[in-house]
């Protein structure tokens, strides 16, 4: 942590949320106004000094100067670099406070404190006093947060929390049902943003690898890559998609068509949080987010044509609809969104530097505009909001309130020396300059941008100045005013979400505001007249702004004639200038020192409703997507009872009802027939005591196999080991251990069946098939030809043959003693040379650890081809693809691998394969071999005489290829296929 | 014949099948209570036999003998149990004791 | 085995099986109850043949003398109470329980047949009072405690079951009845 006064900076305004969020209800109202205020103005101080050091770091000639503090890691994701694999990122909570986000937090605390101060006044009366600033001081929190995050999620944070505290703020008063609605309207329209910022913020992070602003812009060459999308690349390059979606979450955030709709209904929260939230801070958001990310965007002209164009459009679309509105905050609401046109007109034609200095001086003038008519409101006691026709003449009784006002209003028309003439002309400039020099963007962009933006330059002078003369010039009507347009606008307001509490009079003796509101207005005006100064034509001027941002925003790179081109800057001035004069001159010759609204009742009336409805635009949305949305909803809602609930549910619950119902039918109540169920279950416990269960199994290790019968109370047990249907050892209760001798009465009582066996692969076959050997032919079908697995069999071979059969039978009781013998074992021992038997196996090692056994007798057996491999056995004429057989046959095991003729890795076709004992071939991909299978029985008596015999196929695995073993043809047994 | 312990389990086996067919084909509870104890009598038949094939101890009899003190006092119980439900009922057929069925 | 024991023992088997026939199929208690103690008589003598002398005694003392006198106490008591007409489906379950019975019973009979055995000369003292008192009082003595104490308990058990109510609780079972008839009367019918 390298700077603490830059965390403290976020950590104040969040303590005196939290403080006064859980105790200031508690509070005295005086405690919570110190809390709050000082918290801010603590961290104001802060920023200041932090802001020196900026500019002292600066002056020592430090390229980009920066004060950082290192928080804590706040947690890692996995990511794929380049070579895919996966590394842990960590994500800081680390404030980064830069030359932009510097000043940006100058503007937060500073307007922010002075409307703290603001709202002492103006919010004495209210009841949820601690509430309201316990909300702002969060909203200082979360704003600080988006403006000093040092990543793309930290900034999430505090962009999600800013739209929190919006949230809460514009419901503010959320008795009233219409206020809510607009905060929910709010809420819902951000969160279709938020989803944009989020996928743009993950293509980004994917390509940059990190979540740092400063390492996705110095990454920013890379993302000119297109961009793939569930596997195939889309017809746009990376930085493209991720800015469009990035732009998406700043239509929401910024209130840019078609996201916008939400701003106006915001003004239903206090004018303060108008002022602050809706004006100066959290909407120019996604102006902050552009210029931070303005390398990233500078690689994408055609996302930032559409940039330019949306913001443009947005910023004629609120100027002609703030032309006809009645009610002061609306009117300022729609110019705030058509502020915001203006600047993200400057971001989309790359002057990210007058973007945000839009910014900046904006948040002084329309700050003072939202508090001056708060003040308005605050002295003619109106509620929600102001209809102008009703004011006039307040210059006698506020007079400081109107020449604050006035300023804002010169601020805002673009006057020459108040601070929105320089930005404003630095916003034209960029357009022009786009539309006359030679720049990535297109030329017409340049044009349709600047022509836009003067009709909206024009409308803006015009409405601020109707506004102005409309309530402070004139006489004073204390809300009894005509109607200009009578009852249709009247009818209209009955919809407009109720929030228009005008008309039924407003105090006749508007009161002047006290000192703090005084305060906030002078200073904001100072500010509105004075922040230009920073910015001024560099042609002729020195401007610090630009030499400021320099480090850590990005601009269009202009050739050296080019940015000296003068056409460009005149083009700019000049229909800046003829822009403010018309807009200025028709509003004062139409309104000054009138109340009636004579110009716009003269529009034509199509035209005057359909700006007075917004472009109607709420009413598109209605008809369109919330009505779809209705529509899936009332479908779903339908699905769930009909489907959900009647058949799923309805059924589950008939199945218990009936099982129930059922189940009840056996109660009856009758002893005897519980009786019976007792008789039944004496007849299943006799069963199991009167007769024995053997219950054999077997395991079998090379030529040894294990037998282990069931246990059970007195049982007995004899086991015929070899298959002769003669049992080798007599029924002993008590362990008994035999010993044949090899080779000597071996061949009497190990008459077993002999088995084929099959390789087994030591190890399981590589999972790579290409790997094991090369393709030789393709006729019919792939046929490998395999070179491992040839010095794989001769190992498998050498282990096999080594192994010396020691025939051995052991047969023991185990556990019990007397006559009550538990279970019982018997492990044999083959020798190899006994073996005589029409009974074989083979097993087959493909490529896994278990090898597949198939029996096989005399008669043949069917081979599943897929167990030999894919394509392993070529087929030689088409069409008579035959699945391969097995049988023994002459002491040996016969294979027709393809009842066509097969094709062996890559030899001459075979008809026929033969395997002795324990040898071992190689058919398509697997490896097969002979084993010899025994047949051993056991025999289960238990105390009553009752007896059961159970038999299994023992398959002696190990048994090796100098087995003397012979195969003899019977047809005993029944072919069965163990898999 | 031979007789052993064979004769004495089948003969055991039959007396407690007499007992359960009595106990679940009678609805009297006298003659029920009877049954119980025709099969634990028939329990004890084997166990006594039990003892007698391998007479190292005196393992089942005193089994036996603990079986039969048992018996008498379920006698007792049930016997009681038989009075109060006749009190009840005003008689002592088992089917038709069935209150607790709901 | 001598030909003295052969005798008794089919005697003895022949009776005890012809009276627990008698037992379960007399419509009257009192002769089931009578059949009873001839089963448990001849039982005693098949004891007898097993060398199991001091339990043959304890048969006819505690069954005969108690447990068969209790029953007939209890018919005396309850009088012939002669059998009425079954509940309805009782007889199908009745009879299905003695088919199944019958089947369990014949598979057990039929498997412990041919049970093999020898008769081995028992030890001296076997199943006289000293042999069997000498392992009830020494291996069994706590088997033999709760089993005292089980007697006790059920004894104590029957005692609370089947005695008759005080006239005091008679009249406090009618004074609580009348209370719930008065306050069912009390409530509007639903």
């Amino acid at each position: 942590m390298d700077n603490l006064a830059i965390l403290w900076i976020v950590l104040l305004p969040l303590a005196g949320a939290i403080i006064n969020g859980l105790a200031g209800r508690f509070a005295d109202r005086k405690l919570v106004a110190l809390v709050a205020v000082g918290s801010v103005l603590g961290a104001f101080a802060l920023a200041v000094s932090s802001f020196l050091e900026l500019t002292h770091l600066k002056a020592e000639g430090v390229e980009d100067p920066r004060l950082v503090a290192d928080v804590y890691q706040w947690f890692t994701v996995s990511l794929p670099s380049a070579t895919g694999a996966f590394r842990e990122v960590p994500i800081q909570v680390r404030f980064v406070f830069d030359s932009l986000s510097g000043l940006m937090t100058l503007v937060v605390t500073g307007i922010g404190s002075l409307i703290h101060i603001y709202s002492l006044e103006y919010m004495s009366e209210e009841k949820s006093y601690a509430r309201f600033f316990a909300y702002l001081n969060l909203f200082t929190a979360s704003m600080l947060i988006l403006v000093l995050a040092s990543s793309l999620p930290l900034m999430f944070v505090g962009w999600e929390g800013v739209g929190l505290c919006s949230y809460l703020l514009i419901g503010f008063w959320y008795e009233t049902p219409a206020y809510a609605a607009a905060g929910r309207k709010a809420f819902v329209a951000n969160r279709i943003g938020d989803f944009g910022v989020l996928v743009g913020m993950f293509a980004l992070v994917m390509v940059a690898g990190s979540f740092e602003f400063t390492d996705i812009n110095s990454a920013s060459p890379e993302m000119t890559a297109p961009m793939v999308f569930g596997g195939s690349a889309l017809e746009m390059s990376i930085a493209t998609f991720a800015c469009l979606f990035l732009f998406l979450g700043c239509t929401g955030k910024s209130a840019q068509i078609p996201l916008y709709v939400w701003l106006p209904d915001a003004m239903a929260g206090p004018t303060p949080v108008s002022a602050l939230i809706h004006a100066a801070t959290m909407v120019t958001a996604g102006v902050y987010l552009c210029c931070r990310l303005s390398p990233v965007f500078l690689q994408t002209p055609s996302a930032m044509e559409v940039i330019a164009v949306i913001g443009a459009l947005t910023a004629f679309l609120g100027a002609t609809i703030a032309v006809v509105q009645r009610e002061m905050k609306k009117i300022l609401a729609y110019s705030t969104v058509s502020q915001l046109g203006f600047m993200f007109a400057a971001v989309g034609v790359g002057a990210f530097a007058s973007g945000f200095f839009h910014v900046f001086t904006h948040a002084f003038f329309k700050a003072c505009l939202f508090l001056g008519a708060g003040a308005v409101m605050h002295a003619v006691h109106a509620h929600g909001d102001a209809d102008i026709f009703k004011l006039g003449g307040l210059k006698k009784h506020l007079p400081l309130v109107r020449w604050t006002f006035l300023l804002s209003c010169l601020a805002i028309a673009g006057v020459p020396g108040f601070s929105g003439f320089f930005s404003k002309d630095e916003v034209l400039l960029g357009a022009t300059t786009v539309a006359m020099v030679e720049t990535p963007i297109a030329p017409w962009v340049g044009w349709v941008v600047a022509i836009l933006l003067t009709l909206a330059a024009t409308l803006t002078a015009f409405y601020m100045f109707r506004l102005y003369y409309l309530t402070f010039t004139g006489t004073y009507r204390s809300g009894e005013g005509a109607h200009a347009d009578g009852e249709h606008a009247e009818g209209e307001d009955a919809d407009d979400h109720g929030h228009d509490d005008h008309g039924h009079g407003y105090d006749p003796h508007p009161h002047k505001p006290g000192i703090a509101i005084g305060l906030a207005l002078t200073v904001l005006a100072a500010g509105a007249v004075f922040a230009g100064l920073l910015g001024l034509p560099h042609h002729w001027l020195p401007n610090w702004w630009h030499h400021w941002m320099e480090p850590s925003i990005a601009g269009l790179a202009l050739s050296e004639e080019a940015s000296h081109a003068m056409g460009p800057v005149w083009a700019a001035m000049g229909m800046g200038v003829l822009a403010m004069a018309v807009g200025v001159g028709l509003a004062t010759v139409q309104y000054r020192d009138k109340n009636e609204d004579t110009f716009t009742a003269s529009l034509p009336k199509g035209l005057f409703s359909f700006l007075f409805d917004k472009w109607r635009v709420d009413e598109l949305y209605g008809a369109t997507i919330i009505r779809l949305n209705k529509g899936i909803a009332v479908l779903s809602g339908r699905l769930d009872k009909s489907f959900i609930d009647g058949l799923l549910t309805g059924l589950t619950s008939k199945a218990v009802a009936l099982g129930s119902f059922l189940f009840t039918r056996i109660q009856v109540g009758v002893v005897h027939a519980y009786g019976l169920v007792m008789v039944i279950g004496l007849l299943g416990l006799g069963w199991w005591f009167l007769y024995p269960h053997a219950e054999l199994e077997v395991e079998t290790d090379g030529a040894a196999a294990t037998l282990q019968a069931g246990r059970g109370l007195g049982y007995e047990y004899r086991f015929d080991l070899d298959g002769d249907g003669a049992y080798d050892v007599p029924a002993q209760p008590t362990r008994v251990t035999v010993r044949f001798e090899q080779g000597a009465t071996g061949a009497q009582l190990l008459r077993a069946g002999m088995r084929v066996r099959a390789a087994i692969s030591p190890e399981p076959w590589p999972a790579d098939r290409a790997a094991l050997g090369r393709l030789v032919s393709q006729r019919g079908g792939k046929t490998y030809e395999l070179t491992p697995p040839l010095t794989r069999l001769d190992d498998v071979r050498a282990a096999l043959e080594g192994s010396e059969g020691i025939a051995s039978v052991r047969f023991e009781a185990v556990a019990g003693a007397a006559r009550f013998a538990r279970e019982a074992r018997a492990e044999a021992r083959y020798d190899e040379g006994q073996f005589a038997t029409d009974r074989a196996a083979l097993l087959i090692a493909q490529g896994r650890a278990e090898p597949i056994r198939i029996l096989l007798g005399t008669s043949p057996t069917r081979i599943d081809p897929s167990v030999l491999g894919p394509n392993g056995l070529g087929v030689r004429e088409e069409g008579t693809n035959l699945p391969p057989y097995a049988w023994v046959e002459d002491g040996k095991v016969v294979i027709r691998p393809n009842a066509a003729g097969a094709v062996i890795a890559g030899q001459e076709p075979v008809e026929r394969v033969e395997l002795g004992v324990g040898e071992a071939t190689r058919l398509g991909m697997a490896m097969v071999r002979a084993a010899p299978v025994v047949r051993a029985t056991v025999e289960v008596r238990n105390a009553f005489g009752n007896v059961a015999r159970e038999s299994v196929d023992v398959i002696l695995e190990g048994a090796s290829a100098s087995a003397r073993a012979q195969l003899v043809p019977s047809s005993l047994h029944p072919i069965e296929v163990l898999r | 014949m031979e007789l052993g312990l064979g004769a004495y389990l089948t003969f055991a086996s039959v007396l407690f099948g007499i007992g359960a067919v009595g106990f679940l084909v009678r609805r009297n509870a006298l003659v029920q209570l009877m049954s119980i104890e025709l099969m634990l009598n028939s329990v004890n038949v084997v166990l006594v036999a039990a003892n007698r094939f391998h007479p190292d101890n005196h393992a089942g009899q005193v089994f036996a003998f603990f079986v039969i003190a048992v018996a008498a006092a379920e006698a007792a119980v049930g016997l009681a149990i038989l009075i109060a439900l006749y009190r009840l009922n005003r008689n002592i057929e088992t089917d038709r004791a069935h209150v607790l069925k709901h | 085995m001598t030909d003295a024991k052969f005798l008794l023992f089919f005697f003895c088997a022949a009776i005890a099986l012809a009276g627990a026939i008698g037992t379960i199929a007399s419509k009257l208690p009192l002769r089931a109850a009578m059949s009873l103690l001839v089963t448990i008589i001849a039982l005693a003598g098949l004891y007898l043949t097993l060398d199991a002398q001091l339990l043959a005694a304890i048969q006819v003392l505690v069954y005969a003398g108690a447990v068969v006198v209790l029953f007939v106490f209890v018919i005396m008591l309850i009088g012939p109470a002669p059998e009425t007409s079954s509940a309805p489906g009782s007889v199908v379950w009745r009879m299905l329980s003695l088919v199944g019975i019958a089947m369990i019973t014949a598979t057990f009979a039929f498997s412990f047949v041919d049970v093999a055995s020898t008769w081995v000369a028992p030890p001296a003292g076997f199943g006289t009072v000293r042999g069997v008192a000498g392992e009830m009082y020494t291996k069994a003595l706590v088997p033999f405690e709760i089993v005292a104490m089980t007697l006790t308990t059920a004894i104590v058990g029957a005692l609370a079951i089947a005695r008759s109510k005080t006239a005091s609780e008679l009249a406090e079972m009618k004074r609580r009845r009348v209370a719930e008839d008065a306050s069912a009367a009390a409530q509007p019918a639903e």
